[in-house]
């Protein structure tokens, strides 16, 4: 069973703000509740590798909601751009340009258009080349800042402005979501979890535990998106608990490989979550679409099959 | 050619309201052209949409810079200088204004030219419909009356452009009946000189090339993102009731922009010249000690500095 060592007690989450307020991003972004969340363990001695994406928003010239480091790259090249920053400080402290405790982490910030899609192939060479350094990915299923189009992350029977319902395809996206902790586990990176910032003390907790470890620390953060998903903007926490709830979004880690299952769901049914969001209401009008619905249920259920058993 | 330039927040509908007003226009047997701005979608961002309609064919491209008609369906805009709703307008130029205030109010406080009319249609929307964002058909309905154009073609430009977005039959017919509800409260407003004004080109400032060994643009301050402020993107403020707080620190660790402290006393502080009212604390407070607000003082109890 796994257990929270560090983060027992909600009143241990820091005081102290690292993100600060004043971007642009969208009020109720559940990707900017992750990463305000996860900086709170990461601290101010960070250099972020930002992948274009709606986190460009956070530092927009010429104001910044950092008060350390902020790197911009395009959406292919993140991870590459954090090689060279992690090279350059590894060059300085050598030199003894730099000393040891003024070193900094390094962050890639991706969406998920970037990491599931363009950046895949620079990812897949920093996890081969055990790159020292976080990746962050904020997941809100589809190309968001560019207004919701399709990408690898969408999952089955969502509504993208390019993959809208219709005649052809009554249940939308046809394609299933990308598995991309199963890409990254397949290059044996030392730490992935994904986390969600409803449950804000498994989110704090994986990042002190991925402090532990040298190289690719790697993170798959649910971003529950109202613009993009369509639902109101204060019900951010109330969409990414079903989605955990439900079994669609599982909370795991694999360590060097080995997968443990953070918090085991009682798994309501996944109407419960696709009801509460816009993208899915042609699930649900002008009718019911049952083999849209049961298909989604069933992927969930054989996901978890295996995992309840184990459990069991 | 009738130039009209909507500005808005994302999400509050200025783009859709484009679309319905060039669409009436067309079905009046206008020459027309409706387009909005290329940028970041976002919500709570300034937006501006553009309708241009004629009886003759329509040249010109892009943005509008000398507007006839500029419609403002967020009164915080006016201030924020990202919005650039001045842009190009004269004493000639009608300026709608989204607010409950006395038109004179808007010009004492915003200071701008043009011929300003208001009417609180966010105050309409929440009154039919519940919800503080479905205001892109009564905002097209205001620039319909405003520009001259009739009920009949509004209400099928309302249908098309409503139904092309996925909304329901009924709720189509409800935006039709509240839209024209906004049309009767609103004055046809002539423009002033009947002669057609001279076509002004739109001056584009050409970039000078910089070589790239230069540097790219570099911000050198550290968190200075808090000098801009977002408390304009509100429509509802949370506000505590002490007395029911429990100071369990939920509305602190789930508010995604940080801008809620916790006090010596264990009691949230909300900021809210950053707080872009979300409402996910009043959502997620156990005890309901944070309870949603209507923003006052004309729609916009915070304005910039």
């Amino acid at each position: 069973m796994w257990q929270r060592e560090t983060f027992k007690k909600i009143k241990q989450i820091p005081r102290e703000e690292h993100v600060l307020p004043g971007t642009a991003l969208c009020a109720g972004c559940g990707g900017l509740e992750a990463l305000r969340l996860a900086a709170k363990v990461l601290g101010d001695h960070v250099v972020y590798v930002n992948a274009a994406g709606c986190f460009t928003m956070l530092a927009a010239y010429p104001y910044t909601s950092f008060k350390g480091s902020w790197l911009y790259t395009t959406m292919g090249s993140a991870p590459a751009g954090a090689q060279g920053v992690r090279d350059a400080l590894d060059v300085l402290i050598a030199k003894g340009r730099l000393p040891k405790s003024e070193d900094v982490k390094v962050v890639v910030l991706g969406g998920d258009g970037s990491t599931y899609d363009m950046a895949l192939s620079s990812t897949s060479g920093a996890l081969h080349r055990k790159l020292d350094f976080y990746y962050i990915c904020y997941d809100n299923e589809a190309y968001g800042n560019t207004g919701m189009q399709l990408s690898p992350a969408t999952p089955y029977a969502a509504r993208t402005a390019t993959s809208p319902c219709s005649v052809q395809h009554p249940a939308a996206t046809t394609q299933e979501k990308k598995d991309i902790f199963e890409i990254w586990r397949a290059h044996r990176p030392p730490y992935i979890a994904t986390v969600a910032p409803r449950y804000p003390l498994d989110l704090e907790e994986k990042f002190v535990r991925a402090a532990a470890f040298t190289g690719p620390k790697m993170f798959l953060a649910l971003s529950a998106c109202p613009t993009g998903w369509v639902y109101d903007p204060g019900e951010t926490p109330e969409v990414a608990k079903l989605a955990v709830e439900t079994g669609l979004w599982p909370l795991k880690e694999a360590i060097n490989g080995v997968v443990t299952h953070t918090y085991i769901p009682k798994r309501k049914p996944v109407e419960a979550y696709l009801k509460l969001q816009g993208r899915f209401r042609h699930l649900f009008e002008p009718t019911v679409q049952t083999d849209a619905i049961r298909h989604i249920q069933e992927r969930v259920d054989a996901y978890w099959q295996p995992v309840t058993k184990e459990q069991a | 050619m009738y130039a009209v330039r909507f500005h808005g927040r994302g999400g509050q509908g200025a783009k859709t309201a484009s679309r319905i007003l060039g669409t009436a226009a067309f079905l009046s047997g206008y020459v027309a052209q409706d387009s909005p701005i290329y940028g970041a979608e976002r919500r709570g961002a300034p937006v501006a949409a553009f309708t241009r309609f004629g009886r003759e064919p329509i040249r010109e491209r892009g943005v509008i810079a000398y507007p006839d008609l500029v419609v403002v369906a967020d009164a915080s805009l006016l201030e924020d200088p990202a919005a650039r709703v001045s842009d190009g307008i004269t004493d000639q130029t009608i300026l709608f204004v989204n607010s409950p205030l006395h038109a004179e109010q808007i010009r004492t406080q915003s200071k701008l030219p043009g011929r300003i009319m208001t009417l609180g249609v966010t105050e309409i929307a929440l009154q039919h419909f519940g919800q503080r964002e479905a205001i892109s058909a009564l905002l097209g309905a205001v620039a319909a009356r405003l520009a001259g154009l009739q009920q009949e073609p509004l209400r099928q430009a309302i249908a098309r452009e409503l139904g092309d977005l996925g909304v329901a039959p009924p709720i189509i017919e409800r935006n039709q009946t509240v839209a024209l509800m906004c049309y009767e409260s609103v004055q046809v407003m002539a423009r002033e000189s009947a002669a057609e004004p001279a076509t002004r080109a739109t001056i584009f400032h050409t970039p000078v090339y910089e070589s790239p060994c230069r540097g790219t643009a570099r911000i050198s301050a550290s968190g200075n993102s808090v000098l801009r402020e977002t408390g304009g993107w509100r429509t509802f403020r949370p506000v505590l009731v002490a007395d029911k707080c429990n100071g369990c620190w939920l509305c602190f660790v789930y508010c995604p922009d940080g801008v809620i402290a916790m006090n010596q006393d264990d009691r949230p502080v909300v900021d809210y010249a950053h707080c872009k009212g979300c409402q996910i604390c009043v959502h997620e407070c156990p005890t309901h000690a944070l309870v949603a607000e209507r923003e006052q003082e004309g729609g916009v109890a915070w304005t910039a500095k």
